[in-house]
Parts: C-alpha cells; sequence; structure tokens
C-alpha cells in the first residue's frame, strides 16, 4: 500500500469517527437500530466528505488533531478575551471614541485549521475583523488602532491568540 | 444550591440584555458598513454566548448540557465566519473605511496621511 493510500485510508477513518461522534452525541442513545444507523450513515458520509473534511496536503497528524487539553485552556481563555473586547466596545459605542484603521500583517502558524482558528478568533477579540486571508498574510480592519507597523500592529491583534493557538496546532 | 444556580444565570442573562442593547446603539451610530459590523457582531456574539452559558447554567441534565455546549461550539466557528463574508465583500468591492475627526480618536494617529 503506497503513501497517499494509506493517507487517504487514516482521514476516511478520523473522518468516519468525528461524524459517529456527533451522531451518538445527538441521538443520545446507545440502542442498536441507533447505532447501527449511525455506523453506516457515518461511513458512507465519509466516503463522500473525506477528500474536504481534511485536506490531502495537511502533511501530519498534527497539523488537524488538536492538543485536548490545550484547545480546552485554548477556548475558555477566548470566552475571557471575548468578554473583555466586549467590555471594551461597549464603552467605544458610548464614548464615540474610535480609530478604525486597515492593518496588514504575517502570522508564523503553518497548518490551514490554525490559520482559519486565528482568523476567526481575532474576529472577535480585540475589535478587529479579519477582511482577507491569503496564505499567511492576513488584512484586518482594526476598531482601535494605535499604529500602522506590520509587525507591531501584529504583536498587538494577535500575538498572545498565537502564542495559544501555537500549543494547540502546529 | 438551585438559587445560586438560578442567580448566576440570571446575572448572565443581564449582562446579555446589556451587550446586546450597546450592539444595537454601535449599529445605529456609527456611519460605515465595517464599524457597524464591529459593534454589532461583536457585542452581539457576547449577548447570544451569555443567554447560552445561563441556559447551561439551568440544564437539568447532563445530555441536555452537552448539547448547548455543542450549539455553543457551533455558534463560534459561524458567528466570526459571518461577519467576515460580509467585510471581506465590502473590502473586495473597495470601500474604504471611515476615519473619525481628529479630536473623535483614540489612541496614537499618523498625522503624516491626513489630507
Amino acid at each position: 500500500m503506497d503513501t497517499s493510500r494509506l493517507w487517504s485510508l487514516i482521514r476516511f477513518i478520523i473522518t468516519a469517527i468525528a461524524l459517529l461522534a456527533v451522531w451518538l452525541l445527538f441521538s443520545g442513545s446507545l440502542e442498536p437500530f441507533s447505532l447501527i444507523i449511525g455506523i453506516v450513515g457515518a461511513l458512507v458520509i465519509a466516503s463522500l466528505t473525506y477528500n474536504e473534511f481534511i485536506a490531502q496536503h495537511d502533511a501530519s497528524l498534527r497539523s488537524f488533531l488538536p492538543r485536548p487539553f490545550a484547545l480546552a485552556a485554548f477556548s475558555f481563555i477566548l470566552v475571557l478575551y471575548l468578554y473583555q473586547s466586549s467590555w471594551f466596545m461597549l464603552l467605544a459605542v458610548l464614548s464615540g471614541r474610535v480609530n478604525p484603521r486597515i492593518v496588514h500583517f504575517r502570522t508564523r502558524l503553518r497548518s490551514d485549521l490554525a490559520r482559519m482558528v486565528l482568523s476567526n478568533s481575532i474576529t472577535f477579540t480585540p475589535g478587529t475583523i479579519t477582511l482577507d486571508l491569503n496564505d499567511d498574510h492576513l488584512t484586518v480592519h482594526w476598531f482601535f488602532c494605535t499604529t500602522s507597523h506590520a509587525r507591531a500592529a501584529g504583536d498587538a491583534v494577535k500575538g498572545r491568540m498565537e502564542k495559544h493557538l501555537r500549543k494547540v496546532w502546529l | 444550591m438551585t438559587l445560586a444556580r438560578e442567580l448566576l444565570a440570571l446575572l448572565f442573562f443581564a449582562s446579555a440584555v446589556i451587550f446586546g442593547i450597546g450592539g444595537i446603539i454601535g449599529l445605529f451610530r456609527f456611519p460605515d458598513p465595517y464599524s457597524r459590523l464591529q459593534a454589532g457582531s461583536l457585542c452581539g456574539t457576547t449577548a447570544i454566548f451569555s443567554i447560552f452559558i445561563g441556559a447551561l447554567l439551568l440544564s437539568t441534565s447532563l445530555a441536555v448540557a452537552a448539547r448547548v455546549v455543542v450549539i455553543m461550539i457551533f455558534f463560534l466557528v459561524s458567528a466570526p465566519t459571518g461577519s467576515h463574508i460580509v467585510a471581506r465583500f465590502a473590502w473586495n468591492s473597495g470601500l474604504q473605511p471611515w476615519k473619525p475627526p481628529l479630536s473623535r480618536r483614540s489612541g496614537y494617529t499618523d498625522r503624516q496621511d491626513e489630507p
């Protein structure tokens, strides 16, 4: 069995397990009938969609399988940051003192999934919206801009987020 | 125990109302699409998230709590993606962001790019 076939098989198995886990969570029963329907459905859907779920160029398991404890810590930190930045946004809405500007910077994260999660999480954390993500280059609308220097803006917007994300994915 | 849970849930529901009203005010106060998206999406996300946390505190069994957690995860993925799509369309159609007058700005400003 050559490498690309083996990699397809591994991706297929991971997709089927993920689908089955979601099925078990939502059906909430272990009766034989429901279990058989879940397994058959997971296998059929996984055979159709494993290529979309995990792209072929994701070269290692580390690039899409998170470390569970780091992921739990990251989501907790994300919710804390969500409340903090929402509080600042509330103050800015009431006072009207803002400085919107568009900044560009690069990220050091390497896998597609980690970059997607980074751009999604900076869409809410310090009052920013990701406008474009092109390989490792992000275009961001920053609501409380303090600088237009690329490196300094990158540190201010994504520095702490990226530090936590690098522990979760590659 | 039940009383403490209900009080905590009430606190989260109250914060949801406050953040929701803040988001609506921001939506009508700022003049351009990017700023409106910022206020609306961020405060709206926090408001809905507070309601989910309150529901999680009030949930009666572990199965219900697990489903609420799954909905929270889906929401955490879909809400920023939606606002990103709108902002990306505005950016690709060439819309420039609004700049408030100098006296109303926060933080440091680059004077050289003023007209």
